[in-house]
């Protein structure tokens, strides 16, 4: 079975550490004293969903360790234990563990079973103080008799309901699967009659404890929805084999055992929230009369997270094949465009208005499609809560994080590379911005800092903004550090936003004593450039004693570039518009030579050195002239030069294509793009060009 | 290697491969049909900077980036005049990379050709540039001498693709 399982298993870990983020984000919100039932519900159904899918992929220990959290969490339920700060602790620790079991699980590396084992124990420990009689582990043998369930309302007996015959194969306990789990997921959902069927239990001798042999004949009164039942049946899938029947109805509808592919390919749709193997998945478990299985309806109990129910999980390559067609759409249509132009007669212009329509369609449909790239900001703000509850205990500050903008959307290559920087700017708000709560009260701030994350869309580019109240930059111990280190000349006057900048240069920090945390002088240099990297930029804005300010400017995405098209010759390049400072005609004689080697032109009171496009590239360009082309000051690195071309010709979003699919790296050029003719265009990469430039001084001096 | 691979298995089975022949000057090569994706005819491409001379430029071909192989260059034949029947041969070729897809520029396209693994024979090593490697071998096909390629030691070794420049500068 595990073969069949295998391809399975990334599903199932990406949806339980997707599990667990939601496990976390609930128990942060969980208030100690007055917890919310739905918080509760969240959480457990999620440990309940994890411990599903890792009993039936064979990840016993897994299993095992959720199975004593599901058990704490069934008391908390049920209101039997009062959620404490200590509980909330062990449960993040859980989660901590579980993410780690589960990493040890995916990567074939041993699992850390000392702290799994401790951590078990506290759980069970906590349970075991309650002092009531649920015992850690419910018996296998538990239910030895008819067990009724009876749903709180006992109202009039509806009319409609459903007989379920359950038979749980042997295999079912040891899953970490429990039929009294079923049970209680059913009484909820109407009046539940349990009846023991009399099946042969082996004597005393014979019976292994952790096998079930017993089945039952259930009758469910109420107006349920069969999916509902399904759902709940979900859980056991492969473990578990029954057949649901309406009342007095003779359809029957037999699901597949669980040794059968069938089931065993339905087997992971039931271990996830989100329906992504669900799709091929339910048509094979259940015949065409049933109803669809809702996968994503976890044990059908409580709130269900609404987004999670309608979204499904797309191999981005997909995305990409989407978008390269439509590319292709467009080509054919402007071609087709350009042709309807020679057509004269009759239909021409019926023609013509057709394909005015297509134009529209298309641009829609392409921009539809970039949309589906996009994901909301709240997968990356998500790590915070956590990680200001943990800091602000281990710094003994108080810390209230606010986070606004949460839906704001972005490219998914760009959200993954964005999270590093932002952990890092956000702790060092924490570490560095925020002051100690004496401190704050002294000065007349309310003792908890307030950190502010906060995400929105400004034309093409998203902006985030990391604010803290704290105590601000100190710009004189700034610049006196920068001084004793040599960054900063003595006599230097620097603008406070030149000090700023400073502490974004490598090795530069202010913290008196470094912590574990941050000071380490590695950091706010890496941050830059990860962002610059992402052709994006950060800006920082402090008061003293009122707090600082980190922005964060990013491309909605990393596919598409808004480009200036220029000509060089008879070629085509285009410069990635947020590099291009500004295009100049440089006058007649205008430009000087450097020790009779390199050019430069003067530029806003300085002088910038000029690379020749047609130069680098090889390229017979039309003029040679100066002040007949145009010079286009573009800065890349932190270094600004003349980049001297034969004309512009025009602005236009590109979609980046990648030059190594087919061919290899070049220097200078970050990728191609589709031109709107069908014809490809060199994408420049200025830094590149200007490290080329330099190069090829370099030879030619050495020369 | 694959294709030596198959080679073996083809004279194992003695079976007959199909490929695809085209013309260079005077010479008629061949390319197992299985690695060609399409033909196309000649249209402008976009040259890259510093690229080998007989890599003449890159084209769009349905959404990715398919560099394009003047193989009378790669030959070391004269260079021609590109004409209507002037064909790009798309191919998939398995590099050290990955599969990759390349374009090859010939003169013109022939026809489908079924070789018997037996018809095969050894190319002479007559020094050249290509490296034994890239020749296949010989075949005769009505009259003519087939000359059959491996695409993938002929584009992806020693003098294929690898910009003059592509120094990991970074």
């Amino acid at each position: 079975m595990s073969i069949d399982l295998d391809q399975f298993h990334d599903a199932f870990f990406e949806e339980s550490y997707e599990a667990l983020e939601t496990m976390e984000a609930s128990l942060l919100k969980l208030n100690v004293g007055a917890p919310d039932i739905d918080l509760i519900n969240t959480i457990f159904r999620v440990a309940h969903s994890i411990k599903g899918g890792a009993g039936m992929f064979g990840f016993n220990e897994v299993a095992s360790f959720t199975h004593t959290l599901e058990t704490m969490l069934d008391e908390l339920r049920s209101s039997k234990l009062n959620v404490t700060m200590h509980i909330c602790d062990l449960m993040l620790k859980s989660v901590d563990v579980m993410r780690g079991m589960l990493r040890a699980v995916q990567h074939k590396t041993p699992i850390d079973a000392q702290s799994v084992a401790d951590l078990q124990f506290d759980l069970e420990l906590v349970v075991a103080q309650k002092g009531a009689a649920a015992a850690p582990a419910p018996a296998p043998a538990a239910p030895l008799a008819a067990v009724v369930v009876a749903a709180p309302v006992a109202g009039a007996e509806a009319p409609a309901g459903w007989l379920i015959s359950v038979q749980p194969l042997a295999s079912m306990l040891i899953h970490g699967n429990d039929p009294m789990r079923i049970f209680a997921d059913l009484a909820e959902l109407g009046e539940l009659r349990c009846k023991l069927r009399d099946a042969p239990v082996p004597g005393l001798d014979a019976l292994d404890p952790e096998c079930c042999y017993l089945k039952w004949d259930l009758e469910l009164h109420g107006q349920c929805e069969r999916s509902a039942i399904d759902a709940v049946f979900d859980w056991v899938q492969g473990d578990c084999e029954w057949q649901i029947d309406p009342i007095g109805g003779p359809a029957r509808t037999a699901i597949a055992p669980a040794a059968q592919p069938a089931a065993a390919v339905a087997a992971p749709a039931a271990a996830t929230p989100v329906p992504a193997a669900a799709a091929p998945a339910t048509p094979a478990a259940a015949p065409p009369p049933a109803p669809v299985v809702a996968a994503a309806k976890p044990a059908g109990e409580g709130a269900k997270p609404g987004a999670d129910a309608s979204s499904i999980r797309v191999a981005i390559e997909k995305i990409d094949e989407l978008m390269n067609f439509v590319g292709e759409v467009v080509i054919t249509q402007s071609m087709l465009a350009q042709l309807s132009t020679r057509v004269h007669g009759e239909t021409a212009d019926r023609l013509r208005t057709g394909l005015a329509q297509l134009e529209r369609n298309v641009r829609e449909l392409q921009e539809s499609v970039m949309r589906v790239r996009m994901l909301p900001i709240s997968s990356v703000f998500s790590r915070f809560p956590r990680l200001t509850r943990d800091l602000s205990q281990r710094l003994g500050k108080h810390i209230e994080l606010k986070m606004t903008g949460e839906h704001t959307e972005l490219d998914k290559t760009v959200l993954e590379r964005i999270g590093d920087p932002l952990v890092h700017l956000v702790r060092n708000c924490i570490d560095h911005g925020i002051e100690m709560p004496e401190v704050r009260a002294a000065s007349g701030k309310p003792e908890a800092g307030t950190v502010h994350l906060n995400a929105y869309h400004k034309g093409g580019s998203i902006i985030i903004e990391v604010m803290d109240d704290g105590k601000g930059l100190d710009r004189a111990r700034i610049l006196e550090k920068a001084r004793a280190k040599g960054l900063v000349g003595q006599s230097d006057v620097l603008s406070d936003e030149a000090i700023n900048d400073l502490i974004f240069l490598p090795g530069f920090s202010t913290a008196e004593q470094t912590t574990d945390l941050s000071g380490r002088g590695v950091g706010m240099d890496v941050v830059r450039r990860n962002i610059k990297q992402l052709g994006g930029n950060v800006e920082l804005r402090s008061e003293l004693g009122k707090g600082t300010r980190f922005t964060i400017a990013l491309p909605l995405t990393l596919a598409i570039v808004d480009g200036q098209s220029v000509a060089v010759g008879t070629e085509t390049y285009i410069v990635p518009l947020v590099t291009i400072v500004e295009s100049l005609q440089v006058k007649a004689g205008a430009a000087r030579t450097l020790v009779n080697r390199g050019e430069v032109f003067p530029f806003r009171g300085d002088y910038l050195p000029i690379i020749r496009m047609h130069e680098i590239f090889d390229i017979q360009p039309r003029t040679g002239e100066l002040h007949e082309g145009l010079v286009m000051v573009v800065e890349g690195d932190g270094r600004k030069v003349g980049l001297f071309v034969d004309d512009l010709l025009g602005q236009q979003q590109v979609v980046i294509k990648s030059m190594e699919t087919n061919y290899g790296r070049i220097d200078g050029v970050s990728g191609a793009t589709i031109l709107g003719e069908g014809t490809v265009a060199l994408i420049l990469d200025i830094p590149g060009l200007i490290r080329v430039a330099a190069e090829r001084l370099a030879e030619r001096n050495a020369a | 290697m694959n294709a030596v691979v198959n080679k073996g298995q083809a004279e194992a089975a003695g079976q007959n491969r199909q490929v695809l022949t085209f013309c260079l000057g005077a010479e008629t090569y061949g390319v197992d049909i299985l690695r060609v994706q399409e033909l196309r005819g000649w249209a402008p491409v976009t040259r890259i900077p510093k690229s080998p001379p007989h890599v003449l430029g890159v084209l769009n071909l349905r959404g990715s980036i398919v560099p394009i192989v003047d193989m009378r260059l790669r030959f070391a034949l004269e260079r021609a005049e590109f004409t209507p029947l002037t064909v790009i041969i798309v191919m998939s070729v398995e590099t050290p990379d990955g599969r990759r897809e390349y374009g090859l520029v010939v003169d013109s396209v022939s026809e489908v050709v079924d070789i018997a693994a037996g018809d095969l024979k050894p190319a002479p090593d007559l020094g050249s540039r290509l490296g034994a490697d890239a020749l296949q071998g010989l075949a005769t096909v009505q009259d003519r001498m087939v000359i059959l390629l491996n695409v993938d030691k002929l584009l992806a070794g020693e003098g294929g693709l690898e910009t003059v420049a592509a120094t990991a500068a970074a």
